[in-house]
């Protein structure tokens, strides 16, 4: 009898120690199992990245005149690049150069020669 | 119906000087050398009451920098349609620009103020850094800016 409850003990605890892994593999484990699923996950790249702190060094405030607004110089693949392409997806479109386009009707403008800009 | 007697002044405050005879118009801004990037300019009017009407020039192309021609941002929402097809490279320090519009001749000695917002990058920002009323009598006196600019002047 002794030897029976250790036989089923020993393989309850083999099977949760193949199959819990196994079921943490799968997608979308429940709350409770996410701790236990961590633990042995082969995908840690999965966990979310907590920042110890966000003081870093690079020079974020070019633009002045009151409030970081837009403009940093590091390297990431951000829309603050200094290119001339107009890949920023979602922020405000450039306006269109003069000359390819009509000035706006505003009122302002009379309807004769387009405009002239030089710069010395 | 002051809500609409307001809108009806305003569209025909707006619409008015479309109809009237156009004529050309030099605007000159001479930058100092303040030793920094190309400046980002954006020249605009105001009627009587303050109210922006319209632009008249941006330098500069980037919108995502628009935000720091702070006075002109506010009056437009940062939107760019108000400066299609009015919009130039921005201007470096110690340059002079040199714009020619076809301007409504019901914008001098109407009260209209011209207006120039400036800003640099690493250097501090200066909305209304010019601002002069549109006048015939003014025409081809230089006013001189706060900042970044060392005169404008319009002549016709």
């Amino acid at each position: 009898m002794k030897k029976t409850l250790t036989l089923l003990v020993a393989s309850t605890a083999l099977t949760a120690a193949i199959g819990v892994p196994a079921w943490s593999a799968m997608q979308a484990p429940s709350d409770f199992l996410r701790p236990v699923a961590a633990l042995f996950d082969d995908a840690p790249e999965t966990m979310p990245l907590v920042l110890a702190s966000d003081d870093d060094d690079d020079d974020d405030d070019r633009w002045r005149g009151g409030s970081r607004r837009g403009h940093d110089d590091d390297d990431d693949d951000d829309c603050d690049d200094d290119d001339d392409d107009d890949d920023c997806q979602g922020g405000a479109r450039n306006p269109a150069p003069a000359g390819t386009v009509a000035p706006p009707q505003n009122g302002l403008f009379g309807n004769g020669a387009p405009p002239q800009v030089q710069v010395n | 119906m002051k809500s609409l007697l307001a809108t009806l002044a305003l569209t025909t405050a707006l619409t008015l000087p479309g109809f009237a005879m156009a004529r050309p118009v030099t605007l000159t801004t001479i930058l100092n050398n303040y030793g920094g990037d190309g400046a980002y300019l954006a020249l605009y009017v105001t009627d009587t009451s303050g109210a922006y009407v319209g632009s008249l020039w941006m330098a500069g192309g980037k919108s995502k920098y628009y935000e720091h021609l702070s006075d002109w941002y506010r009056a437009t929402g940062g939107d760019t349609t108000q400066v299609n097809g009015i919009t130039g490279a921005s201007v470096g320090a110690g340059r002079t620009l040199e714009i020619t519009l076809d301007l409504a001749d019901a914008l001098f000695d109407a009260g209209y103020t011209l207006h120039i917002d400036a800003a640099v990058e690493d250097m501090r920002d200066s909305p209304n850094e010019v601002a002069v009323p549109l006048t015939t009598d003014g025409a081809g006196t230089p006013v001189t800016g706060r900042r970044y600019i060392a005169s404008f002047a319009y002549d016709m």
